[in-house]
């Protein structure tokens, strides 16, 4: 039922753009080199795309907001470093995943606070969080990477449900709740408020200041879920994890579609823009493209993509007039 | 709308440009790949020089990839993933973490591509302990540079003398030895006392601001070593802001062009010369070896020299 509205949805409405922009990707890939379109790779795609997707969810919360969460790349080493740090101490794996969790959402939350209660604007408060908690980061791990940590935490990201790898399975479950989050509940409903109008959305009653401080802190931890990933997949916690991850993040959000002046946008654009651009690197390293000229694609690619998305959006909107 | 009707067949006849260019991989040569800890900087390109002429003399197709970042392990591992998809027949890996790199190391041996290792090892308990196999070392040992680094400031200084450390990224197996070599150099000699070991990351904008800060606290310092020559030439340039060029001898390591300059103009001390262009063709010989089935010797030194 979800599913088919969905998908009636994507083709329709505002990813029309976007999921053009990766099935056009993806043909020219197919027809240029033989190795995309195998079974293995299109399943590492899958695994690459979820390190930045499953950040990408928390971010598109705050920009339906209106605002901007510059930290959560240092939030990923934080959480990576409390989690290493607990299971060095002899945690258990689900304790020290929960310390980490909960320090990411933490984090977060006082950005929420700095926000909403300090009236900071939201590109210093959390630009101020990225430097503290690579700081907090570097501090509790003096600087050092840990590594080696027992089999049930590396099977988030070795371990596979039919096939599909570990980390994809989480990543389709965090956008479905997401999804269901944004469309099906009233805090959803709050969020694109808040995003469209803030002022009108206080006068209406909404705790405004309370609904924005939760954005902040689900976008902590998913900051938070993409460190657990990340210490799994390296089998190492390491300070100076995550470096530049905020960007990559919000370039996800943007090429999905969603405005950076808040209110509209949606998940499932942004699981299609963390795809095209795990897509376009993949295709890039395949076809052996100089490191170089890699970085010039992937700007040039988001500048495309949010082009041809901004053409078709003008386009529906002169239509519906 | 003339903007859409511009930008969508535009994007697809560079897309359709793009699909017929498919040469590379129609290309009958065996295909080696180069996966280097970054490409902006000097030690790596000339790896790849090294590399590329002896891939053009033994007919290989080279592939060369690096993240954009010299931290950044994930991406090379992405990096890694994605090569052994395009079925390259050896993977020569300047690995960006020791031990974070093993699981993609596994990921190469399942898929029956052999491993090289390149100028830094792979850590060897997380390789066994992971089940994992490298089919060769090749590079410098980065102890022993160290060592040449330290005694050369010894020297030069008379055993008298505050220094200042540059290190790496923290935790990365080619900084720390030489950093463990150069330490051990100046605990022989009583005099030299490190009064500042700061990480600068093995970049030149963080190594300028580093020396920066260094210079303020510890104003008296005569001698500074630099676990690289980006950072070396980023704390000279620091020092020249400061208008102390000559008082204080700088030491670097990889002996890249500038450093020599450096050297040659009497702005730098020394540095230590670790040959890239050797440890590239040597990997893609190494590689050619690989491939023709023979075997190759698990360890292969590149000679390591002081340049003053």
């Amino acid at each position: 039922m979800i599913a088919r509205r969905t998908l009636r949805r994507i083709i329709a409405g505002r990813e029309a753009g976007t999921t053009l922009g990766l099935l056009v990707l993806c043909i020219a890939l197919w027809i240029a080199t033989p190795f995309f379109a195998t079974a293995a790779n299109l399943s590492n795609v899958a695994e690459q795309s979820a390190i930045v997707g499953v950040i990408a969810i928390g971010m598109t919360f705050v920009i339906l907001t209106g605002g901007i969460d510059l930290s959560v790349g240092s939030l990923v080493a934080l959480a990576g470093v409390v989690i290493g740090g607990a299971l060095q101490r002899g945690w258990p794996v689900s304790g020290a995943v929960g310390a980490g969790l909960l320090a990411g959402v933490a984090a977060g939350a006082v950005n929420g606070l700095m926000i909403t209660r300090g009236r900071l604007p939201p590109f210093i408060a959390t630009l101020g969080m990225m430097s503290v908690a690579r700081g907090g980061a570097l501090m509790l791990s003096d600087g050092r990477p840990i590594s080696g940590f027992p089999d049930p935490l590396r099977v988030i990201a070795t371990g596979n449900l039919l096939g599909v790898p570990a980390p994809v399975v989480l990543l389709l479950a965090l956008y479905f709740v997401a999804y269901l989050v944004l469309t099906r509940t009233v805090v959803g409903r709050y969020i694109y408020a808040i995003g469209g109008n803030e002022e009108a959305t206080v006068l209406a009653g909404v705790d405004v200041r309370f609904h924005k401080t939760v954005v902040y802190a689900i976008s902590g931890l998913s900051a938070a879920v993409c460190a657990v990933l990340l210490v799994a997949r390296l089998d190492s916690a390491q300070p100076i994890a995550g470096i530049g991850y905020e960007l990559d993040a919000i370039a996800a959000v943007v090429i999905g579609g969603t405005s950076l002046l808040g209110g509209s946008g949606s998940v499932i654009g942004t699981l299609i823009g963390a795809l095209i651009m795990s897509v376009l690197r993949n295709g890039l390293n395949l076809l052996g493209v100089s490191s170089y000229l890699q970085q010039v694609a992937i700007g040039a690619v988001i500048i495309v993509a949010v082009l041809i998305d901004m053409a078709l959006r003008r386009r529906v909107q002169r239509s519906i007039r | 709308m003339p903007t859409i009707r511009r930008v969508v067949p535009a994007l697809c006849v560079a897309l359709l440009a793009a699909a017929c260019n498919r040469g590379g991989d129609a290309s009958a040569k065996p295909t080696v790949a180069l996966v280097v800890k970054t490409l902006n900087n000097q030690f790596f390109i000339d790896m790849e020089a090294g590399a590329k002429a002896a891939a053009d003399s033994l007919g290989l197709e080279l592939v060369v990839q690096a993240p954009e970042r010299e931290i950044d392990v994930e991406r090379q591992m992405q990096i890694v993933e994605n090569l052994i998809q395009r079925k390259v027949k050896v993977l020569l890996l300047v690995p960006n973490g020791s031990k974070e790199i093993v699981p993609a190391v596994l990921k190469a041996n399942a898929a029956g591509i052999p491993v090289v290792a390149v100028d830094t090892r792979i850590d060897a308990a997380t390789l066994a302990a992971a089940g994992a196999t490298v089919a060769s070392f090749i590079g410098s040992d980065n102890e022993d540079g160290g060592r040449m680094a330290g005694a050369f400031l010894v020297e030069k200084l008379g055993g008298n003398a505050l220094v200042a450390v540059l290190e790496g990224v923290p935790g990365h197996e080619t900084a720390d030895a030489r950093l463990r070599g150069f330490r051990t150099a100046l605990a022989s000699a009583p005099g030299m006392k490190i009064v500042a070991s700061q990480p600068a990351n093995m970049e030149r904008d963080q190594a300028f601001n580093v020396t920066q800060n260094i210079l303020q606290s510890n104003p008296g310092i005569t001698a500074l070593f630099a676990c690289n020559d980006v950072m070396a030439l980023g704390a000279l340039a620091a020092i020249a802001a400061a208008k102390r060029t000559g008082s204080i001898t700088v030491v670097g390591f990889d002996a890249q062009d500038d450093a020599r300059k450096a050297i040659a103009q009497h702005r730098m001390g020394a540095t230590i010369a670790q040959n890239p262009r050797e440890m590239g063709r040597m990997a893609v010989i190494t590689a050619s070896r690989l491939i023709r089935g023979e075997r190759v010797p698990a360890e292969q030194p590149v000679a390591i020299s002081l340049v003053r």
